[in-house]
């Protein structure tokens, strides 16, 4: 702990506090994540070696670096890269409405990296600005694991109640139990309104029926010819049927055609249509997307 | 994590050179002959084994945990931490990983009481399993780190899956297949070569042992792999074998647990 000076508290993660500080030799500036290890039975938090284990596999531009783990006296820190500001953050300090190549710029950033944890097998399960880090070149990564997990055999019941209300598909909603990478791709097609709409939330709902109300006012409330299985899902329950009545065009006016065609398809109710994140990179949307953006390297 | 093993910390940190590990156990073989120290790991492999059997782990589990013990002490002599305080620290830590739900540390305890004095009396005589919560918790911190946080571990069970079916369907081959990975487990292929390959000399050596040579003959030999490394797996595994058929564990582990090399000072209860 030495090697590093705490600036300042970034903020309260999944399972601990965040500091910034300052890697004393080479003045390099870092996220330190301490993890509590209050609970004296389970020792190290099984969503802090989630994080740990899945970050030292997964190296990419679009991932939040793990540098270190530091182990102290009952304390483990994790030693992450420092990105400026969240999402969440940006959203509060725009200036009027959001450039739309910016908007672009990060919904293919947000795309890769998934597409990234997909490949591998990764799914992250709880994207949302918040965890969303936007760095001074205007790259964005994601964060905050903890929730998240490889999937791979066997495929039983993750828990049901992971992802933030907000940013949840309607199948998670309805209890499935069985969710795969469509999970993210709804996430990604929330904060892909939300960027465009400057920060304004997709469908903040309050609780779990007005979240779907929402949902299903815009889009439709789907059906067994719609959705093939939907009735039988384990908290299914019969809404008001809706007609999907407002165009998107109303809800993001100022996403152009090709954007408002993307937002469709990931804002898909059946999980098994949803687009998943490699076909979306390839979408129409992003073809005049900025060169130095589309060829980085990671 | 499946199908990525060849951008894995596994394939990228841990799949290690056996000259380096000769050298890095120098310390170790001062006191004891390569043939006792391995005697003594795969006795501690049968401790995680027997203890992961009780807490009703699943095999992947069981040999995420084992594959962690060996690791470590791939790095470390046998003196940095007493062998049957990182035994069942492994298991708790990959129980964790492998989101098996966390093991309470109280019932890891207690496991640990009751095996060691019901199934490795032989031994351990009357002695009781000497550690508590809190040195697991302390240990735990050691093998994080010195797994370098590499967690995620491949294991040959997947592959062997794969295979199988690609020959057809046969569900002898592997049930003895699949208890010859289990037993692989025993020795140091699982620091040395990659899962698949670990699962293909397994096979290999089931088709041998159930007279299925026309496996062997037409499925191996269109098989795009380093048939060199494939049968050092082979021999390494045969060894074993030929190792237990000479060697009574019951009667000769007192004696080698005697000549470990042992931390200082004594554990605290």
């Amino acid at each position: 702990m030495q090697k590093y000076e705490k600036l300042e508290k970034i903020g309260e993660g999944t399972y601990g506090t965040v500091f910034k500080a300052k890697n004393k030799e080479t003045h390099e500036i870092v996220a330190l994540k301490r993890v509590r290890l209050d609970d004296d039975d389970e020792g190290v938090p099984s969503s802090a070696l989630r994080e740990i284990c899945l970050l030292k596999e997964l190296k990419h531009k679009n991932i939040v670096r793990l540098y270190d783990v530091l182990h102290s006296e009952k304390k483990l820190t994790l030693v992450f890269e420092h990105c400026d500001q969240d999402l969440k953050k940006y959203f509060d300090s725009l200036n009027g409405e959001i450039d739309l190549d910016v908007v672009k710029s990060f919904m293919y950033q947000l795309l890769r990296g998934l597409a990234f944890c997909h490949s591998h097998n990764v799914l992250h399960r709880d994207l949302k600005p918040q965890n969303l880090l936007i760095n001074k070149n205007g790259e964005l990564k994601l964060a905050d694991f903890g929730l998240a997990r490889a999937f791979g055999i066997p495929v039983k019941c993750y828990s049901a109640e992971v992802v933030t209300l907000w940013y949840r598909p309607p199948d998670v909603l309805f209890g499935a139990k069985l969710y795969t990478t469509s999970i993210d791709m709804w996430s990604a097609g929330c904060i892909f309104a939300e960027l465009a709409n400057s920060g304004r939330p997709l469908f903040p709902g309050s609780d779990v029926d007005d979240q779907l109300k929402r949902i299903f006012k815009l889009l439709g409330t789907p059906n067994e010819d719609t959705w093939p299985g939907v009735t039988q899902l384990p908290d299914y329950k019969p809404l008001p049927v809706y007609q999907p009545s407002l165009g998107l065009a109303q809800v993001v006016p100022r996403l152009p055609a090709r954007g408002r065609d993307l937002l469709a398809r990931l804002l898909t109710c059946n999980p098994a249509l949803r687009m998943p994140a490699d076909e979306a990179m390839a979408h129409a949307y992003f073809h005049d997307l900025n060169p130095s953006v589309k060829n980085d390297r990671c | 994590m499946a199908g990525n093993f060849w951008q894995s910390s596994h394939q990228q940190q841990w799949i290690l050179d056996k000259q380096d590990l000769i050298r890095d156990r120098q310390y170790d073989l001062t006191g004891l002959t390569e043939d006792e120290y391995q005697k003594i790991l795969s006795f501690f492999s049968g401790i995680i084994q027997v203890l992961g059997e009780q807490l009703k782990l699943r095999q992947q589990v069981i040999a995420t945990a084992t594959v962690y013990f060996k690791r470590f002490y791939a790095k470390n002599s046998l003196k940095c931490i007493d062998p049957l305080l990182l035994a069942p620290t492994c298991v708790f830590l990959a129980s964790k990983v492998e989101e098996f739900g966390v093991i309470s540390n109280s019932r890891l305890i207690t496991t640990c009481q009751n095996v060691i004095k019901s199934k490795f009396s032989y031994a351990y005589g009357q002695q009781e399993f000497p550690y508590r919560t809190n040195h697991i918790l302390e240990c735990e911190f050691y093998l994080l780190e010195n797994l370098d946080c590499c967690l995620i571990v491949y294991q040959p069970y997947r592959p062997l899956l794969v295979f199988i079916q690609d020959i057809g369907q046969d569900d002898q081959l592997l049930t003895y297949a699949w208890k010859i990975v289990n037993d692989s487990l025993r020795t140091d292929v699982s620091l040395l070569y990659a899962p698949f390959q670990i699962a293909i000399a397994c096979l290999n050596i089931a088709c041998v042992m159930l007279g299925k040579e026309n496996i062997l003959k037409s499925w191996f030999a269109e098989l795009n792999t380093d048939m060199d490394k494939i049968q050092e797996i082979v021999r390494t595994v045969i060894n074993l074998y030929e190792m237990w058929k000479s060697y009574d564990e019951k009667k000769e582990i007192q004696a080698l647990l005697m000549k470990m090399p042992k931390p200082k000072p004594a554990p605290q209860r």
